[in-house]
């Protein structure tokens, strides 16, 4: 059984918007689930509506076999949460809030020190310990509310953008959590737009735009979106026209998304620039998830792949 | 965890949220009674005892309604928009335990200014308390009345800027247009119909009930009536909230 299972979800708001069209997707226990999409999408809706903090307008959402739309108050013992945003909890100590929402979420209050003290060492948070959440960076907010949402071993974790503002270095140790929980069966449902590094330690994913999903697989089969496929760094020394064969993506400066056949235009093309001195260096490799999630949610011929070839996919 | 247990670990919580503000609010009730007590004095000279106790019970009264009325809806709605209050109604917690330990923490914010406000009055007016062991359970329905309707006017109000400026308005109200400071006779006709549907002015009353000796209170009435208020505004906030969009 599905650990959440969401059929024909729709989410009307009463000014009319459109923030969910029959969306349907299922999480198994132990997977690792990515909601991608661009602002406005729809995910937080969903993620309320998950959540019961929202009724949906027609679908059902079952978690664990329970009906959430009837039953919210076992949403709310089923899910830990980390919501997207500041995440100011005011002048309580991290340490203290981890421990509260342990206790909150039922935890003895042995258990929720062990917890809080083990998270807090996982994460490296022990310097910031005694800071108030008000006062601690962004980055520590969002690791002690991360904190929060594992401190008591739920069964279904909703993650929005748990890495926004974290270093680098912990947000290794946060993704290796969350492949933790999953390997000790808890489902995850990942809010991200952080593609790149989520990468590694998501199952499946789903590309979601306009309230619907696009495309829907293993990041290696949406991969195979644009397979055919190969994609250009370039630094350049001044303004140069791109190659016919280049693609540019939307919103990045100097990423270009070409065929694999007409690789020998394009170095081509390349050697000419290096020899005029135009260009100062250039990097050839396969698409990654970014490629996907801009093919899947941009029009035809901007990011190289349409969204008739995305829908077919899902 | 059962909703006692929520209840009690919500206060600690609360009060931890507030740890570095919760010595300014309490400083600031004082200085709000102080205010009021000591400046009528100066507005009217030669008052007499029964305008005297008026005005300190209505200090007194002016505390809670700042906290119930003013502090806890801004505090709330500041939550709302920072996103704790949808936060908090993520954990699961009783909704009722969650909205009562909010007004618990206020509670505890206005005590020490309303003890405060009594004494000074009394000492500075040169009046003798009579103090009825009822005072205690008027002072509790007193507080869970004012804070409830501030939580409905906190739910309800779609943005900050709202609640902050009916709050303010509410100050005004209670000063200087209900039975609170003054005896409902003085009030037009208008304003004495108004007062009985307003929590202050039964909060004003048993305040003076339990108190003091003045003539013409009804404090077992008005502590009825705050209890119907509190249970009231407690359903329909929490109703509110349960609503889910």
């Amino acid at each position: 059984m599905p650990m959440l299972e969401i059929r024909d979800l729709t989410k009307r708001y009463r000014n009319g918007t459109l923030a969910n069209d029959g969306l349907s997707l299922a999480l198994e226990p132990g997977e690792v689930y990515g909601l991608l999409g661009p602002n406005g999408a729809g995910k937080t809706t969903l993620v309320r509506q998950v959540l019961g903090l929202l009724k949906p307008t027609s679908g059902s959402i079952r978690l664990d076999g329970q009906d959430v739309v009837a039953n919210p108050g076992f949403a709310r013992r089923t899910v830990g949460f980390l919501p997207q945003g500041q995440f100011d909890i005011g002048d309580v100590h991290v340490d203290e809030l981890i421990y509260s929402v342990g206790k909150l979420r039922g935890l003895s209050s042995r258990e929720a020190r062990r917890r809080r003290d083990e998270l807090i060492e996982r994460l490296d948070l022990e310097p910031f310990r005694s800071t108030t959440m008000h006062a601690a960076s962004g980055g520590v907010r969002r690791l002690a509310g991360f904190a929060t949402a594992l401190v008591a071993g739920n069964r279904l974790l909703v993650l929005d953008e748990p890495t926004n503002d974290v270093d680098p270095i912990r947000r290794q140790t946060l993704w290796h959590l969350v492949s933790e929980a999953g390997e000790a069966g808890a489902a995850v449902l990942l809010v991200t737009h952080n593609l790149a590094e989520a990468e590694r330690f998501i199952h499946r994913l789903a590309i979601i735009d306009h309230g619907r999903i696009l495309s829907e697989g293993s990041p290696a089969s949406l991969r195979s979106l644009v397979t055919e496929k190969l994609r250009l760094e370039l630094v350049l020394a001044g303004e140069v026209v791109p190659h016919p064969a280049l693609t540019a993506e939307p919103g990045s400066v100097g990423s270009f998304l070409f065929e694999q056949s007409d690789l020998s235009f394009v170095s081509a093309w390349l050697t000419t620039l290096r020899t005029a001195g135009t260009l100062l260096d250039f990097r050839i490799g396969p698409p990654n998830l970014d490629d996907i999630y801009v093919a899947a949610v941009s029009g035809p011929g901007t990011g190289g792949v349409d969204r008739e070839t995305a829908l077919v996919a899902s | 965890m059962n909703p006692l247990g929520q209840y009690v670990e919500l206060v600690n919580l609360h009060l931890r949220m507030m740890r570095n503000n919760l010595w300014f609010m309490i400083m600031v009730q004082f200085a709000l009674c102080a205010g009021l007590i000591l400046g009528f004095g100066y507005l009217i000279p030669n008052i007499s005892e029964s305008a005297a106790l008026y005005v300190t019970t209505g200090a007194a009264t002016q505390a809670f309604t700042t906290v119930g009325l003013v502090m806890l809806p801004q505090f709330l709605s500041e939550s709302k928009t920072l996103g704790r209050f949808e936060y908090f109604l993520t954990l699961p917690i009783s909704r009722e335990a969650y909205l009562l330990s909010q007004m618990t923490v206020v509670a505890m914010v206005a005590t020490p200014g309303v003890i405060f406000a009594v004494v000074l009055g009394a000492w500075h007016y040169g009046f003798s308390l009579s103090i009825d062991p009822l005072v205690i359970p008027a002072v509790l329905l007193i507080f869970l009345s004012l804070a409830g309707v501030g939580v409905v006017m906190a739910v309800l109000s779609p943005h900050p800027q709202l609640t902050n400026a009916l709050t303010q308005l509410t100050i005004f109200y209670v000063v200087f247009f209900a039975p609170v400071m003054m005896p409902v006779e003085q009030l037009p006709g208008f304003l004495q119909h108004a007062s009985v549907v307003m929590p202050p002015t039964y909060a004003a009353d048993a305040i003076r009930g339990t108190l003091t000796g003045l003539p013409d209170t009804h404090a077992l009435h008005s502590m009825a009536v705050l209890g119907g208020f509190a249970l009231a505004s407690l359903a329909v906030s929490a109703g509110v909230i349960r609503k889910r969009g």
